[in-house]
């Protein structure tokens, strides 16, 4: 085209300057008036196009995320026709994406909405929104620009826990147990007549005075549940050919957990061994325990953007990180594999007044020999192969 | 996607043929008064009305038969049957028209030879070159529907077939219409250019200009030519990006997407045709010289047109009388129509222009020039890549591209401080309008009805509103304690007096202490005070 253009236009001037053409003139100012104006309408009016999106940023899994795309046309000049195409990831789109023709008058503003389902957890770019238009003629290219893509976070999914099983060394916490190791002074559930050999600390003169016989109150037994989360997203340690459904369910098992320590007011806290994609140094940060459902909202979010990573042994992170724990804390292990140094230092933690629970994720079949080690270390082993075997905690509490 | 897009789709379809198939109509025609022109200018004794009526007719059957022939298989049995007794009735149609041309006498004499068998008087160069230039009208109108047929029928195709089946793109045969679109101008503008001369001058080498000087109606044709060639290729765009967005399902939000479509069409070509014609272009029409040619050359057309069907009538009527050997006489035929030589504008007279007015279009139509080389210029190596690469490696373009950003920076730099000044120019205005406009005249104020607070407010007030008329304007950041202090610094002489007011301010703005009469005299009085400082100063 640009050559039978050029053509016209060297024929135009030629005619003009040798025949003194007037019309020749005229026509070169017709038709290249039309390309430039009509490219000149073009840009000018596509740089004063703004587009911007309003949706809640984070979602939980199984939720719709409604969208809404408002497209503003800032300037004065019209756009006749404006392409849409908004790039969605396909976890949560599907194969339909949102794509739209408009046209935008002066100052004008289109909005849409559309939604997209939160199956699958994860980081997701929304956008970007590529816009296209061109002039009204057709004799150039489309101009195409793009605005900036959201972020939106999808928590992992949550499986409500009833009950679990974890061993803890914390005493006067808040969660009832059963050896009268862990008496609270502060939890009286009740009072009998004295025997010989009992403190007399524990004897309630009031209740002495007015029975005129000698009493001695009965402290309920209670635990603090202080829980620290490792999670193991390191990709030697699972097996090749389940990896992401073995990472994924191992995501699930430490979401669950949190969840449930949290539902008991009490304090969790997380390591991830993997990747975050908006970390500085590519490291999911260390959250320490805490309680409450902001400090939830904190880990499920890290779980939400934890990616598997390569070539990053769990042990040397477990190790700095155990320092930093208080006495009593329980170690939770949430791991494809078990290596034997993974059991040693396990062992170390529970040594240093420290408990440990040892998650097994997936379909690998562990060592006979990992297991026998960890039996002889006291370490609990759960293996969890489906989201199904975690009905052992959601299911046991209903029993009782 | 819209429910009702299918409907709409059909709806444009419809509309989009008619206005297209006028538009290749009108085309056609600028393209035929052209070739009749220069025909005429070459061979003066042809029948160039009769040649320019024929195309004409060919090109409306081409438009009205399209859709028929079209459904016909190429090359089959009734395809030929279809164009074969088409082109004999139209070779027969032509011979007999030009025959006629001549006179009654010489198409009796023209009718008995071909009665005797001799074929080779039927065909003259005259009636060869009519069929050829038939066969042409035939064959552009052809193209041009074809290509608007890919451009925009392919539509319900789309609506109703699964998008992977469709391996098509509108956007090429768009492509292709601009292309002859502008191969057909370059055409044109050379038939103008051949038609300006005057060949007989030429061949005969006499003292006269071989150059027609004045713009005929042909060139206001080519002018219309390139309009309606854009106003064609609009609609085109239009249609293509609906082809489009129909196969690759997009779905279209405005309901009225067609007709801004046409209407921005119509007010950016009328915006081009009104710059073009007020830009000087050396002996220039300007305006009215040329809208004058272009109407006058519309009404031409239509009144040729008619000559032609009122001639065409004329000898269907007389065939009857003649075969019984009554045929009209010549004084009884209508007069054959020819081109609309008649009726041109006459030359411009040159007037007397004024120094300054010549320097000012010298320097518009150099400008210009120069915009439009450049532009071109740019298309090109835009291009040419690997052109624009080599140009970038040799060292005068890099210096030239150096200086030009050097330019286009400062020019940016200008442009920016200037639109600034101008935009704080403004915003002062504006805000000084409506400061005048939310407060009252101060005269409308009756202290009396003030009681002492507000009298106090009125009085600080005062003293901001005469600071501001000195240049000494509060900021909203400002504390009462804070813009006496900048008060203070321009009126050292009141410093007490500032400090004063602004305290009794202060107080009565903020505290809920009782302010009596008396406070308010003090004030007022405080005011008097620095009023005069501030007008002492401004002296």
């Amino acid at each position: 085209m640009t050559g039978t253009f050029l053509t016209l236009i060297l024929l135009l001037l030629l005619i003009a300057v040798f025949m003194r053409g007037d019309f020749a003139l005229t026509l070169i100012y017709l038709v290249v008036g039309a390309l430039a104006a009509g490219m000149w309408w073009c840009y000018k009016a596509l740089t004063r196009v703004e587009a911007s999106r309003r949706f809640n940023t984070h979602a939980f899994f199984g939720e719709k995320v409604d969208i809404l795309l408002t497209v503003q046309n800032k300037g004065w000049l019209p756009l006749p026709w404006l392409e849409l195409r908004e790039t969605l990831p396909v976890a949560l789109a599907g194969p339909r994406s949102f794509q739209m023709v408009t046209s935008l008058g002066p100052r004008g503003d289109v909005k849409f909405e559309y939604s997209v389902d939160a199956r699958k957890r994860g980081l997701y770019p929304i956008g970007p929104l590529s816009i296209s238009t061109g002039d009204i003629l057709g004799l150039r290219d489309s101009l195409q620009s793009r605005n900036q893509a959201q972020s939106l976070v999808v928590y992992p999914k949550i499986i409500p826990f009833v009950s679990m099983e974890i061993p803890s060394l914390s005493p006067q916490g808040t969660l009832r147990h059963h050896l009268p190791l862990f008496e609270d002074p502060t939890r009286v559930y009740g009072k009998r007549g004295y025997t010989s050999g009992d403190s007399l600390r524990r004897i309630d003169w009031k209740s002495s005075a007015s029975t005129g016989r000698l009493q001695v109150k009965l402290f309920e037994p209670s635990i603090a549940l202080e829980t620290f989360v490792v999670l193991n997203l390191n990709a030697e340690d699972y097996y090749y050919r389940i990896r992401i459904d073995s990472t994924e369910l191992a995501i699930v098992i430490a979401a669950s957990i949190s969840n449930w320590i949290v539902g008991k007011k009490q304090m969790v806290g997380l390591m991830v061994n993997g990747r975050d994609p908006l970390a500085a140094d590519g490291r999911p940060q260390s959250a320490p325990p805490r309680k409450g459902k902001r400090h939830l909202m904190r880990l499920l979010e890290t779980l939400a953007r934890a990616e598997v990573i390569d070539d990053s042994a769990l042990v040397p992170l477990l190790q700095r990180q155990r320092y930093q724990l208080a006495w009593g804390t329980t170690l939770i292990v949430i791991t494809g594999r078990a290596h034997a140094d993974l059991l040693d230092e396990l062992y170390q933690a529970r040594r240093s007044g420290q408990n440990s629970v040892l998650i097994l994720a997936g379909r690998d079949n562990p060592d006979e020999e990992v297991r026998r080690r960890a039996k002889a270390f006291g370490i609990p082993v759960v293996k969890i192969e489906t989201e199904l075997d975690l009905n052992i905690w959601t299911k046991k509490a209903r029993h009782s | 996607m819209n429910p009702g897009a299918g409907s709409t789709t059909a709806g444009n379809e419809r509309a989009f043929r008619a206005i297209s198939y006028v538009l290749v109509f009108l085309m056609i025609l600028c393209l035929i008064m052209a070739i009749s022109s220069l025909l005429s200018n070459i061979m003066p004794s042809w029948h160039t009305g009769i040649i320019a009526g024929v195309m004409l007719l060919i090109v409306i059957d081409r438009l009205f038969t399209h859709q028929r022939l079209k459904d016909l298989t190429p090359f089959s049995g009734e395809w030929a049957f279809a164009l074969g007794a088409r082109w004999i009735v139209f070779g027969v149609v032509i011979r007999l028209l030009l025959s006629y041309a001549n006179g009654l006498q010489a198409f009796v004499a023209d009718m008995s030879l071909f009665a005797q068998g001799y074929i080779e008087s039927f065909l003259s160069p005259e009636f060869i070159v009519t069929l050829l230039l038939a066969l042409l009208a035939w064959f552009l109108a052809a193209q041009f529907l074809e290509l608007l047929d890919e451009i925009g029928l392919n539509q319900a195709l789309a609506l109703g077939a699964e998008p992977s089946f469709i391996q098509y793109d509108a956007t090429a045969a768009h492509r292709r219409l601009v292309g002859l679109i502008f191969t057909l101008g370059i055409v044109l503008v050379i038939l103008t250019a051949l038609g300006r001369i005057n060949f007989s001058a030429f061949f005969s080498n006499s003292a006269g200009s071989t150059l027609v000087e004045r713009f005929s109606p042909v060139e206001g044709g080519v002018l219309l030519y390139f309009i309606f060639g854009l106003a064609l290729l609009a609609q085109g765009r239009l249609m293509s990006l609906q082809t489009r967005w129909n196969v690759q399902r997009i779905p279209i939000s405005s309901d009225n997407l067609a007709r801004q479509w046409g209407l921005y069409s119509l007010i950016f070509l009328v915006l081009i045709v009104l710059t073009v014609s007020l830009l000087p272009t050396g002996d220039s029409l300007g305006i009215f010289s040329v809208l004058g040619t272009l109407l006058n050359f519309l009404w031409s057309i239509l009144f040729f047109l008619w000559r032609l069907i009122a001639a065409l009538a004329f000898i269907v009527f007389s065939l009857p009388f003649l075969l019984i050997g009554k045929g009209p006489s010549m004084d009884q035929m209508p007069p054959l129509p020819d081109l609309p030589a008649e009726g041109l504008p006459p030359p411009l007279p040159t007037a007397e222009s004024s120094a300054i007015w010549i320097l000012v279009r010298s320097i518009l139509l150099w400008g210009a020039l120069l915009l439009i080389i450049g532009f071109s210029l740019r298309s090109f190596l835009k291009q040419h890549d690997t052109l624009m690469g080599a140009l970038r490696k040799a060292p005068v373009i890099g210096w030239l591209l150096f200086a030009w950003e050097w330019l286009r920076r400062n020019a940016d730099r200008t442009r920016v401080s200037l639109s600034r000044v101008l935009e704080d120019g403004w915003q002062s205005v504006v805000a000084r309008l409506q400061r005048r406009r939310s407060l009252p005249p101060l005269n409308w104020i009756s202290l009396r009805s003030l009681d002492p607070r507000r009298r106090v407010y009125f009085f600080y007030l005062a003293m901001i509103r005469r600071g501001d008329e000195r240049g000494l304007r509060r900021k909203p950041s400002q504390t009462p304690s804070e813009y006496a202090v900048t008060l203070e610094k321009d009126v050292p002489s009141a410093t007490e007096d500032i400090d004063s007011i602004t305290d009794a301010f202060v107080e009565a703005r903020y505290s809920r202490r009782e302010v009596n009469a008396g406070q308010a005299d003090v004030v007022k009085a405080t005011w008097g005070r620095i009023r005069r400082a501030l007008q002492q100063k401004s002296k």
